[in-house]
């Protein structure tokens, strides 16, 4: 399995934008048969290099040699790089919805005979491949029936159509939930047994851990150091300090809740899908937020916890059936997400990209976007309050940006949070919902907007956090719901929660788990 | 401020040595050129700028008198801006505002729309043109100041006469079904030869000679939409299976030879016997159809003798002369009664096809 | 070139369609002698476009918000027509036509929008079905007859303002009209500047925005001397002062009013718009509204300017609207764009139009040509963006409008 020769050697790689050096000298060497992670902060480089390396950025628009099976390789496009053998699986996946499966395995590399279609071999093939990657489908499924976890395995069985020798996995288990995202890293594991060479990028420091066999860390456009696993264990946090170029002392900052009386209490809060009536999302579902208190929410993917925080802020997902709220002491009906900002509620967005942030804005208008009426007299924006206010919270936030004009679109996963994080705070909600608040955002930026969540709490408001990472929710939270198909399965107090009770609680279900049906 | 209002005085300046000063013309010139029927004219250079706007390039007639005032009017001296108006009236209307501004002395309109040209014409008088409108009269304004065109009234009697001899020739005796097809609405000429026909036709389809099986025989039934032959060859479509199922189609009334062809399209697709279809405009491809025996009749207004006509017209007023008038009686535009030069159409059958377009180049040869 | 650099805020090859539309205003005046910059000319443009261009104020909003409207030649064409025949047949008079004209257009844009916003159906479909329906519908009411209106409704289509006050030589009020402009103009820089200071913003060197405000009035000065010396009884026609007064307004509304923002948020990201409060549907419906509304208005200029009706006015008006916009800078996704870039775009096509026009090029070359100049404009525009610039019409127009930041694409794509 072990060969001396490395399989690629990435060497002196620099590539620039108009105004920007993403990649400044970069070496990377991977071994035939790693498993060879890549670890960097948000816009650290690494998927530039990633890009560079799959044709993605031609070869003449970047410096540098690739060397792939002791070769030199020039590719022009990912044509060129699958014809190779280099296959990337990005982390937004290139699947089609509306094709089945063993279409969307073949596509671009159809199984023909004379120009025809041969659909018998297709299907047959695609059967062989998703046994290899332990997918039971049939092949004639459409994409759009499976969830992401089987999704994503479907795209390694493409890659495995190819022909694959060195595999990219771009953030593979970022949309997957903790069974798929472990059925994955196993799968990893049995390529590397078949001699498939993986490069890994990934944020999820602890899969890392359990399954590089080396590791490379990327820190602003220079490869800082490659961490020889076989050489000797290495733990998160020397790979935390090597990406952030120092070390974190703790990952949570210290927190003395105050906590006061019920600010915020849901009684028996009952939501159907949106396009499918008779299922329900939210099952009578009742909780409570004190003042002060940061309550965390535990569910799998598909457990109706994003579903039911977005239907308490103002009805904006799916068909309310019932139950009741109540805000600071008073019965509040809120239908509609004006309302329900209005009455003081703030809801930040899990997909940020999609559903948080207008890209084409710059930060000072989307600071301001979901209160105009505190800027505006008759209905006209008060530019220079705007300014002012949305320059407030940048220096509140220590966001990373040249000034507030800048576009949101060109920052940071952690800096575009924090402006995010601006917009409700710039609502004064006296509750506010974050779903999923550090995900894709690298582990300084984390730690920032940890802080900021727990001054939040200091300063007497109640903050509810819905996560899927478990260590983040244990170390943030000062109570924990578990929801497990729409229903409250239980609550535990900080001192009494630890991921194995969670994990129990949010697995309790009546029937069998179907977990990935989120909407 | 000072340096503000210093910016604004130097502004000012600056923009008023762009521009040069003041107004050119303050007095407007009380005598125009072409003044009306009556008013003398006024002489203008030999090589004055004359402007020619037409219609949308739809058939070949407008592309042949392109050609014509092109050629006749560099061969008098003029200098010529000949224009189509493919986009439609506002493009028309930015046209001869563009050629007031090049300083036509005449402006010849063949309009789109007879009726949406009244603020353009009128800054064309203004600016001290004459106006003369082309084949298809411009209403409701007092500043067109000739009319030329065939007598399109006699067009349809014509048309009218030439589809009842053409049906008493193939069956000698009535009664005769036929079908009524009209131009279409924005052009003013489209209902006068449909009047013409009519008052022909009417009597007739009232004591019971000739019978319209669809009823449909008022002028807003019976239009084609901006001339076009996809709009009447649905519409033959629609007759034909709707009242022609055991009926015979004896004979249709067409204004024009696009949409004869249209309608023959049509009826030979049904697979019914062709009827005796009329037409207008002598173009190559009915004449063609009139030898093969399809289309019964055409209208030679022959382009040539109208472009003349306009000619003369704008050469007797680079002169100072009158131009000839043959009627300032009939034509009121709503506003004024424009004095008009009408010239005589001639109906074109098999029969006389050789002998009328003996002088053509290009129908001589299909008719020989 | 540095200092220029700074007068127009970024690199040469960004001046854009400002200097596109200069250009073509000098090529043409060299090639017509003249002709171009004559002052009937100049009227000329203005009037014969100012219905295109207050349709392509419109259908700025409507492409920002993510939407199209193909009705709008049809809905201007129904509009007008019903006006026609209200004014002949009831002798309502000017005015209460032109109400009853905005009323019938608020009436069809709340159907149009009630389809796109409440019901959802996409607004190409919509809309391609209005333009059947309401083309149809002119038809039907007009009988397919062109139907005359009378002298004082023309005013707004083919009027000018009167002479008042001494002789000068010039149309006084004209010249008051562009005094008053650029004075406002002046003003409001100078207290924005002011303003952006106190903010701490960074302003750039004084003489930068003297010489640009200099450029300007300039400009404004020099079209309205243009216009007050043409012949005796033309000046400022009603129709370009009706534009400049919609230019300002929806200029105004659309960067600095709320609903304002809200057009650009729906149109950014719907979702994200949604969750942070923007009442989508209501914004939706809103913006087709308000297009059919200005296309009722354009509709009503252009029965004004040709003293009638017909079956056929506004065919195709909604092609030569869209173009205005995109040429103007709009993104067919959504979101970006600005009125005062629209209505450059349209005057850049208006130039062209005159310019050729003028030259005597056939209506058929016109048209090849024209469509060339959309291509190049927009793929000028794409190609600026792919290199991390911004986006032209953008840059020009950033002082009046808010979108300069759309260099987004590469840095987007840079972060994992």
């Amino acid at each position: 399995m072990v060969d001396a020769a490395p399989i690629l050697e990435m060497t002196a790689i620099t590539k620039t934008f108009p105004g920007v050096k993403a990649l400044d000298n970069v070496t990377l060497t991977v071994r035939r048969g790693d498993v060879h992670a890549i670890c960097g902060e948000n816009g650290a480089g690494k998927s530039t290099l990633m890009k560079v390396l799959s044709g993605v950025h031609p070869h003449g628009t970047y410096d540098g040699t690739i060397r792939f099976n002791g070769a030199d390789v020039t590719f022009n496009n990912i044509r060129d790089s699958e014809h190779a053998g280099i296959v990337i699986i990005h982390q937004e996946l290139a699947l089609i919805p509306e094709l089945s499966i063993a279409e969307n395995i073949f596509l671009g590399n159809e199984e023909t005979k004379n120009g025809v279609i041969d659909w018998v071999r297709t299907n047959n093939r695609a059967r062989e491949l998703l046994a290899r990657v332990g997918l039971v489908e049939d092949p004639e499924t459409p994409i759009k029936n499976i969830g992401v976890g089987k999704q994503q395995l479907v795209e390694i069985a493409k890659a495995l159509a190819k022909d694959v020798q060195l595999l990219i996995l771009d953030e593979p288990t970022a949309a997957l939930n903790e069974d798929d995202s472990r059925h994955l890293l196993d799968l990893i594991r049995g390529l590397q047994g078949k001699g498939i060479t993986s490069i890994m990028i990934s944020h999820k420091l602890n899969e890392i851990e359990a399954i590089a066999d080396a590791i490379t860390i990327i820190r602003d456009g220079q490869t800082v150091e490659t961490l020889d696993v076989r050489e000797g264990a290495v733990d998160e946090d020397r790979i935390i300090r090597g990406m952030v170029g120092r070390s974190l002392e703790s990952r949570f900052p210290d927190h003395t809740p105050e906590i006061g009386e019920v600010m915020f209490e849901v009684k028996d809060w009952t939501v159907a899908h949106p396009q499918v009536p008779d299922r329900l999302v939210a099952k009578q579902s009742s909780f409570f937020v004190r003042r002060g208190e940061i309550v965390g929410f535990a569910g799998l993917m598909g457990s109706g916890r994003t579903e039911l925080m977005r239907s308490i802020f103002g009805h904006s997902y799916g068909t309310w059936l019932g139950g009741e709220m109540t805000l600071n002491g008073k019965k509040v009906d809120l239908r509609n997400v004006p309302a329900a900002i209005d009455a003081g509620i703030g809801y930040l967005t899990e997909d940020r990209k999609s559903l948080g942030l207008n890209l084409l804005d710059d930060i000072k208008t989307t600071t301001v976007s979901a209160k105009l009426k505190k800027i505006a007299h008759n209905f006209v924006i008060d530019r220079r309050a705007e300014h002012s206010a949305a320059d407030d919270y940048r220096k509140a936030l220590r966001t990373k940006t040249p000034n507030v004009d800048y576009g949101v679109a060109k920052l940071s996963g952690g800096n575009q949070q924090k402006v995010v994080l601006a917009k409700w705070l710039f609502t004064d909600p006296d509750l506010l919902i974050l779903d999923e608040p550090t995900r894709g955002i690298d582990v300084g930026a984390k730690f920032e907007i940890y802080g900021i969540i727990q001054r939040l709490a200091n300063e007497g408001k109640g903050v509810i956090v819905v996560s899927s990472e478990l260590p983040e929710l244990l170390g943030l939270s000062d109570r924990i719901y578990t929801i497990s198909e729409g229903r409250i399965t239980g609550v535990l107090d900080k001192g009494h929660a630890d991921q194995e009770s969670l994990m129990r609680l949010m697995t309790k279900t009546s029937t069998t788990p179907t977990p990935k049906d989120a909407a | 401020m000072r340096s503000l209002t210093k910016v604004m005085a130097a502004s000012a300046v600056a923009a008023l040595a762009l521009t040069g000063c003041g107004r050119a013309d303050e007095e407007t010139p009380t005598d125009t050129a072409g003044g009306g029927a009556s008013g003398a004219a006024e002489a203008f250079p030999k090589d004055a700028l004359i402007g020619v706007s037409l219609p949308q390039k739809t058939s070949e007639n407008w592309v042949l008198a392109e050609n014509l005032f092109k050629d006749d009017l560099a061969k008098a001296g003029f200098k010529a801006d000949v224009q189509f108006a493919n986009g439609g009236v506002g493009e028309q209307q930015n046209q001869i505002q563009s050629m007031v501004t090049k300083g036509a002395k005449v402006i010849v309109i063949g309009a789109i729309d007879g009726a949406q040209l009244g603020t353009q014409v009128k800054a064309a008088k203004d600016a001290g043109a004459t106006v003369i409108a082309y084949d298809r009269l411009i209403k409701n304004t007092d500043a067109v100041d000739y009319y030329v065109a065939y007598d399109n009234f006699k067009v349809g009697e014509l048309q009218g006469n030439a589809l009842l001899e053409g049906m008493a020739a193939k069956k000698p005796q009535g009664p005769y079904n036929i079908e009524l097809f009209a131009g279409s609405p924005d052009d003013a000429n489209a209902q006068v030869f449909f009047d013409g026909a009519m008052s022909v036709l009417k009597p007739k389809i009232d004591d019971g000679t000739l019978k319209v099986t669809s009823n449909q025989t008022a002028f807003n039934q019976a239009v084609t939409q901006g001339w076009k032959a996809e709009n009447a060859q649905k519409r033959m479509d629609t007759l034909l299976s709707a009242s022609y199922a055991s009926a015979t189609l004896d004979g249709v009334l067409s204004p024009n030879d696009t949409l004869a062809r249209a309608i023959i399209t049509s009826v030979k697709a049904a697979g019914k016997p062709v009827p005796v279809v009329t037409g207008q405009d002598s173009e190559v491809e009915s004449v063609k159809s009139i030898m093969a025996g399809e289309q019964y009749s055409t209208i030679n207004k022959d382009t040539r003798n109208l472009v003349k006509a306009t000619l003369e017209m704008v050469a007797a007023l680079q002169k100072g002369e009158k131009p000839t008038v043959t009627d300032d009686k009939s034509y009121d535009n709503g506003v004024k009664v424009v004095p008009a030069n009408l010239l005589e159409p001639l109906i074109v059958t098999k029969a006389n096809a050789k002998e009328a377009y003996a002088n053509d180049p290009t129908l001589s040869k299909v008719t020989g | 070139m540095n200092k220029l650099k700074e007068i127009f805020g970024g690199d040469t090859r960004q001046f854009g369609m400002i200097f596109a539309l200069v250009f073509l205003i000098v090529l043409f005046q060299v090639l017509t002698d003249g002709l171009t910059l004559d002052p009937g000319n100049v009227i000329n443009i203005f009037q014969g476009n100012s219905y295109i261009l207050v349709m392509a104020i419109g259908m700025v909003l409507v492409i920002i918000a993510g939407h199209i409207d193909l009705s709008v030649g049809s809905v201007a064409a129904f509009a007008g027509i019903v006006v026609a025949i209200a004014m002949r047949d009831w002798g309502i008079p000017w005015f209460v036509g032109i109400l009853l004209g905005l009323v019938i257009g608020a009436l069809v844009g709340a159907w149009q929008g009630f389809w796109v916003a409440f019901i959802g159906i996409p607004a190409f479909i919509v809309t391609l079905a209005g333009m059947l329906i309401f083309r149809g519908a002119n038809q039907w009411v007009g009988k397919s007859n062109t139907v005359p209106v009378d002298e004082s409704f023309q005013t707004i289509g083919a009027g000018y303002l009167p002479e008042v006050g001494p002789k000068t030589g010039y149309n006084n009020l004209t010249i008051l009209i562009g005094l008053l402009l650029c004075a406002a103009l002046i003003g409001g820089a100078v207290r924005n500047r002011r303003n952006q200071a106190r903010i701490g913003a960074d302003v750039g060197p004084a003489s930068v925005m003297w010489i640009r405000l200099g450029l300007i009035t300039v400009a404004i000065l020099a079209v309205a001397m243009l216009m007050a010396s043409g012949r005796r009884g033309t000046s400022l026609p009603i129709s370009a002062l009706i534009l400049g007064a919609l230019v300002l307004l929806y200029g105004f509304i659309s960067t600095r009013t709320i609903i304002g923002r809200h057009v650009y948020a729906v149109g950014g990201n719907r979702h994200a718009a949604e969750l942070s409060g923007v009442r989508s549907k209501r914004v939706n419906f809103l913006v087709m509204m308000n297009m059919s509304i200005l296309a009722s208005l354009a509709g009503m200029m252009f029965v004004a300017r040709s003293n009638a009706s017909g079956p056929f006015d506004g065919v195709g008006w909604e092609l030569d609207a869209i173009a205005a916009v995109f040429i103007g800078g709009a993104a067919v996704t959504g979101g970006v764009g600005t009125v005062v870039g629209a209505v450059i775009g349209g005057l850049v096509m208006a130039v062209l139009n005159n310019g050729l026009q003028l030259l005597g090029v056939g209506a058929d070359m016109t048209q090849i040509i024209k469509g060339l100049v959309l291509l190049a404009a927009v793929a000028f525009d794409v190609y600026n963006k792919s290199q991390g610039r911004r986006s032209i019409t953008g840059l020009l127009t950033q002082n009046f409008g808010r979108r300069a930041t759309q260099d987004t694409t590469e840095t987007v794509k840079q972060e994992s």
